[in-house]
């Protein structure tokens, strides 16, 4: 294995998404395909008096028009949504004559053309009763879950807090966040060779056959589910849809093929999303700051009807060495949809709260803030005590405050001032994610002519899995990158896992691996010599074979051979981060400059410096890209975005890319990206960890960190906006 | 399917007779930059478009006369790049390249862009449930006031409704004195921009002093040598692709240091293009310095009544304006 083979190389799809070429979920030519369109529910709570359809029916082109007393018979089971939360009922809706949330269908019209499909969705008039509701946490009417979710602990914190030089109790507030992949999020179904295909562009394919059959009682094996490209996840992808069963049941019921595009304005309803969290952190040090206590409560908002854990407090104890720790995590319900995984799901949110309050320590004790960290740093996870596969957070600081100049940093606030007049403001904060791997299905084939054909788990979703595992195939084989096919996120070609929680590489990779290797020792065995340097396909020619083919399993550490069967049968299957004999976390550190203007509070970011320790990098191109795109997440996170809701009315006000503020190119000055690259031949043989979000944890802490360096002033909640600065 | 007519318009006089032959529900279409994004939002739901984006020499641009003319058809990206205009009157340039995208200002003509409707998302969001709006649905009620009112006005407000005018050429050309050009099926008139811009008052529904079946046809703006002097500060929730949460446009004719005449407008904090007279008169006469700057930004909102949620745009617009105050009086002349 050498760096250079891996080291930059082109994405295998670059060309063919550039040119337009790849086909996603809702380009699939399919004859006499039929168009639905949704109609969202205009109350937050309530129930549906009557229906009236006369006016859509006659629209011309209307095929159509299901409600609620069509779908009745579609069962709800905990597998079916919110399956990576905890096991609850979970809601389908159009089930029955209820509202449960602001935006639910509560009609599909099936039309020739979309543009009648539009039209009739417009027509259908819908009477309700409305019902009180609770539109946000802080809400008379939320109701808080009684017992915490979670709760880790180790040692005596509130005594070890009690009695600390130096006491840091502050709450950070984080506000609702919606995904917004540029693909829209579809479904079409339709019946192929004898089977029923769902094409959504997801990172579950096998939700469908795990999922959806259940809820139609259909036999999973007649199910087959293909996400040909996803275009963004970022979480949101992760499961079955609101929409998915009602255009799968559609497509049945009308014995043709139905197709939907779930409009953006209606996603923000229908959609997961990230929380409203609330996070109080007592951060507890000696005169010389080292850590002696640290306490995290934590809030998340969440539905009545499902469980989205409320995790924040998983990370924050592995990031220093505690002397003691006492977390725990509760959830308020509201009437809205079920919220979900958004990238660095309750990472993002706890790294923020907690690194700046970090940063508010390191303020209190009088030390350098990543002096302070790297004072704290631990080999040993604090709450089970078992070591960390490998960790070198400490260098990603010491690398990373060299390439930003972190020397330059004043401790007091405002004193960096550019030439314009901004003032100038340099912040730091670190991050951690799991390091999870998934079991994998893996056939390899090898034709003599040097095409090369593999099928095994993942889906891409623009993160560049096709390109890891290309890397792998190239590197153990040395087939050539143009005669590669790759066949993922297709329950017909291999069980497909669900591509989430940065696992995707660390499993991908090790499965085109381990295939390959053993493809070689079957050729070996063929050839009865060691194989010489001469191309492979060649090798395989000369015994007189047209196609050499295996097939391998890969378990990862710490399970057996039954998690395979759980893959066929859709069960999620992940490992990590805790293994029998250490913990396995990506890490990472962050450098912000922000730039001020003095008069208007404007807040600019100049530069960001991010090194990640991710293991071995497989591709400097696709990972640095990685690393570039979860610190403009973080920028935005830090400074733009929040879904915005009139508790009046419930729902999301700001529903569309216009109003719901991310960043655009202006905003974005440099991001420059390193690695450690020191592959973890502990966690698996390619020695990789996770970094899709990793990437971003800790992004905005040191945005807002570098806000108050500029600044002085301490804002505790998100977005930090021009108000707030003025 | 609902049914849409189209038809293209050589000359103004066969779009407004084609205007009135359609009868109700007859639109004008120029860069559509606008009016198909109303549609697809079902803000606007016309029955015939007729298309005046191809009129004859409707993109005229002329700068060597007594004015500078703008046809009314003429895209936003010509204007923002012509060479006189940069040149001679920043102000008017910058509100166009600051506007937008480049792809939309492609697209979208100079006499369309007076005509944008607002952002006021509880007047665009008909995706969960049409909200209570004035503007939308005469009668029903307001409910940006007391809700989610953050970027609503603060200046010329009323109780039925508080949307901001969105645009940014607009408020360029209402600093700088143009005339609007406006042709229907009873003949043509000019009109000052100040009267083409209704304030909301009870009907906030008229937006605009324009005849059923009217055309823009075209903008004048008067020469001055303020105009070398000027500029468009626009500041917003990110630094492209958004509309103000407060603008200025500043030019100034000076004698030696001292104002001669201040020409200044406001955008992103009113509920139409908002001269700032109040802020011009503070000025004229005097030697710019920070301090009366900002004096003349708190001028031009001493006036302003804020909302729940929007009261920094007082202070915002204030200081939005001294620095474009600033930046206009060191430009050279």
């Amino acid at each position: 294995m050498t760096q250079e083979q891996t080291a930059d190389r082109p994405r295998v799809d670059a060309y063919e998404k550039v040119l337009g070429r790849a086909l996603y979920a809702a380009d699939q030519p399919i004859a006499g395909l039929l168009h639905g369109m949704t109609v969202p529910a205009t109350i937050a709570k309530g129930r549906i008096e009557a229906i009236d359809l006369t006016a859509a029916t006659n629209v011309r082109g209307v095929v159509r028009i299901f409600t609620h007393d069509d779908f009745s018979q579609i069962k709800t089971t905990p597998a079916a949504r919110g399956a990576y939360g905890r096991p609850s009922k979970g809601y389908q809706p159009m089930t029955g004559p209820i509202v449960r949330h602001r935006g639910e269908p509560v009609a599909l019209v099936v039309a020739e053309t979309l543009e009648a499909a539009i039209e009739g969705a417009e027509a259908v008039k819908v009477r309700y009763a409305e019902e009180a509701f609770s539109a946000a946490m802080e809400d008379d009417r939320a109701s808080r879950e009684p017992e915490p979710e979670s709760q880790l602990s180790s040692g005596d914190a509130e005594t070890a807090f009690a009695t600390a030089s130096h006491r840091i109790d502050v709450e950070y507030l984080h506000p609702q966040q919606h995904h917004n992949p540029i693909e829209l999020i579809s479904t079409t179904a339709a019946f192929e060779d004898g089977e029923l295909r769902i094409y959504e562009g997801t990172q579950a394919a096998s939700a469908f056959a795990g999922g959806l059959a259940g809820m139609m009682g259909m036999d999973p094996t007649r199910l087959r589910g293909v996400s040909p490209y996803t275009g963004g996840g970022f979480g949101q992808k992760n499961g079955i849809q609101e929409q998915s069963v009602l255009v799968a049941s559609a497509a049945i019921l009308l014995r043709r093929p139905v197709k939907l595009v779930m409009p953006r304005g209606q996603l923000f309803h229908t959609a997961s999303y990230r929380p409203r969290s609330r996070h109080r952190v007592r951060l507890g040090a000696d005169e010389q700051g080292r850590l002696l206590a640290g306490l995290y409560e934590t809030v998340q908002q969440n539905s009545r009807y499902d469980g989205f854990g409320c995790e924040h407090g998983a990370n924050p104890p592995r990031m220093y060495g505690y002397g003691a720790w006492l977390g725990s995590d509760r959830i308020v319900r509201v009437d809205t949809q079920t919220p979900g995984h958004q990238r660095a799901p309750h990472e993002h949110p706890s790294s923020y709260a907690t690194e700046c309050a970090m940063d508010e320590l390191a303020e209190a004790v009088g030390m350098d803030p990543v002096e302070l960290r790297i004072a704290n740093d631990a080999q040993r996870d604090p709450i089970t005590g078992k070591p960390f596969s490998s960790r070198h957070l400490a260098d990603c600081l010491r690398r990373g405050a060299e390439l930003f100049d972190w020397n330059r940093r004043s401790r007091e606030p405002g004193a960096l001032v550019a030439e314009n007049g901004d003032l100038i403001g340099l912040g730091v904060a670190c991050g951690s994610y799991k390091g999870s791997m998934t079991p994998a299905v893996t056939t390899l084939r090898l034709f003599a002519s040097g095409r090369c054909e593999i099928a095994t788990s993942g889906h891409e979703m623009g993160q560049g899995i096709r390109s890891v595992i290309a890397a792998e195939l190239i590197d153990v084989l040395g087939v050539d990158p143009e005669k590669l096919d790759i066949r993922i996120g297709d329950t017909g070609h291999a069980p497909q896992h669900v591509t989430a929680g940065s696992w995707g590489t660390g499993s991908a990779a090790p499965a085109a691996r381990s295939a390959a290797v053993k493809l070689r020792e079957e050729l070996n065995l063929l050839t009865g010599s060691a194989l010489s340097e001469e191309p492979i396909h060649l090798q395989l020619a000369r015994t007189r074979r047209p196609v050499l083919e295996v097939t391998v399993n890969t378990i990862p550490l710490g399970k057996d051979a039954q998690v395979i069967e759980q893959l066929r049968r859709g069960i999620p299957s992940t490992t990590g981060p805790e293994y029998p004999e250490f913990m396995a976390f990506s890490w990472i550190a962050h450098f912000a400059e922000v730039h001020l203007e003095a008069s208007t509070g404007r807040v600019r970011v100049k530069r960001v410096v991010s090194v990640a320790d991710c293991g071995r990098v497989m591709n400097r191109r696709t990972a640095e890209s990685q690393v570039r795109g979860g610190v403009i997440w973080g920028i935005g996170a830090a400074l733009r975005e929040v879904g915005e809701t009139d508790p009046r009315f419930g729902g999301v006000l700001n529903n569309d890319l216009a109003e719901y503020v991310v960043p655009v190119n202006a905003d974005i000055g440099a991001i420059d990206v390193d690695f450690i690259d020191q592959p973890d031949f502990k966690l698996n043989p390619s020695g990789v960890k996770g970094l899709g979000e990793v990437a971003m944890v800790g992004a905005t802490a040191a945005v807002v960190n570098a806000v108050y360096n500029a600044t002085g002033r301490r804002i505790r909640h998100l977005p930090i906006r021009i108000e707030d600065l003025l | 399917m609902r049914s849409l007519s189209y038809i293209r318009a050589k000359t103004v006089r066969e779009a407004t007779e084609a205007f009135a032959a359609a009868g109700e529900g007859a639109c004008y279409i120029s860069g559509g930059t606008t009016l198909y994004d109303l549609m697809k939002l079902g803000v606007e739901r016309p029955h015939h478009l007729i298309d005046i984006a191809s009129l004859e020499g409707a993109d005229r641009i002329d700068t060597g006369g007594d004015v500078l003319f703008f046809g009314a058809g003429a895209l936003m990206a010509d204007v923002a790049e012509d060479e006189v205009v940069r040149r001679d009157y920043p102000v008017l340039a910058e509100s166009l390249s600051k506007a937008a995208s480049q792809q939309l200002r492609n697209m979208a003509t100079v006499g369309g862009n007076l005509l944008q409707r607002t952002r006021c998302p509880y007047f665009r969001n008909g995706t969960i449930g049409a909200y209570p709006c004035n503007k939308r649905e005469p009668g029903s009620g307001c409910a940006a006031i007391g809700g989610l009112d953050r970027t609503q006005a603060v200046l010329g407000v009323s109780d039925a409704c508080t949307a901001v005018s969105p645009g940014d050429w607009p408020v360029a050309l209402t600093a700088m004195d143009a005339r609007i050009q406006l042709q229907g099926p009873t003949g043509e008139r000019t009109i000052p921009i100040a009267e083409f811009y209704l304030l909301p008052g009870k009907t906030p529904h008229f937006e605009f002093a324009i005849m059923p079946g009217e055309i823009v046809t075209g903008i004048s703006v008067p020469k001055t040598e303020a105009g070398r002097r000027s500029t468009y500060l626009k500041v917003r929730d990110r630094e492209s692709y958004a509309f103000a949460l407060a603008s200025a446009a500043v030019a100034l004719a000076m004698d030696g240091d001292h104002v001669r005449r201040a020409h200044i407008a406001l955008g992103g904090v009113a509920t139409r293009p908002w001269r700032a007279r109040e802020a011009e008169s503070l000025l004229n006469g005097r030697a710019i310095d920070a301090e009366i700057a900002l004096a003349a930004g708190r001028a031009a909102f001493a006036d302003a009544r804020a909302g729940k949620h929007n009261a920094f745009k007082i202070e915002l617009g204030a200081r939005t304006l001294a620095d474009a105050i600033m930046t206009a009086g060191r430009k050279m002349q």
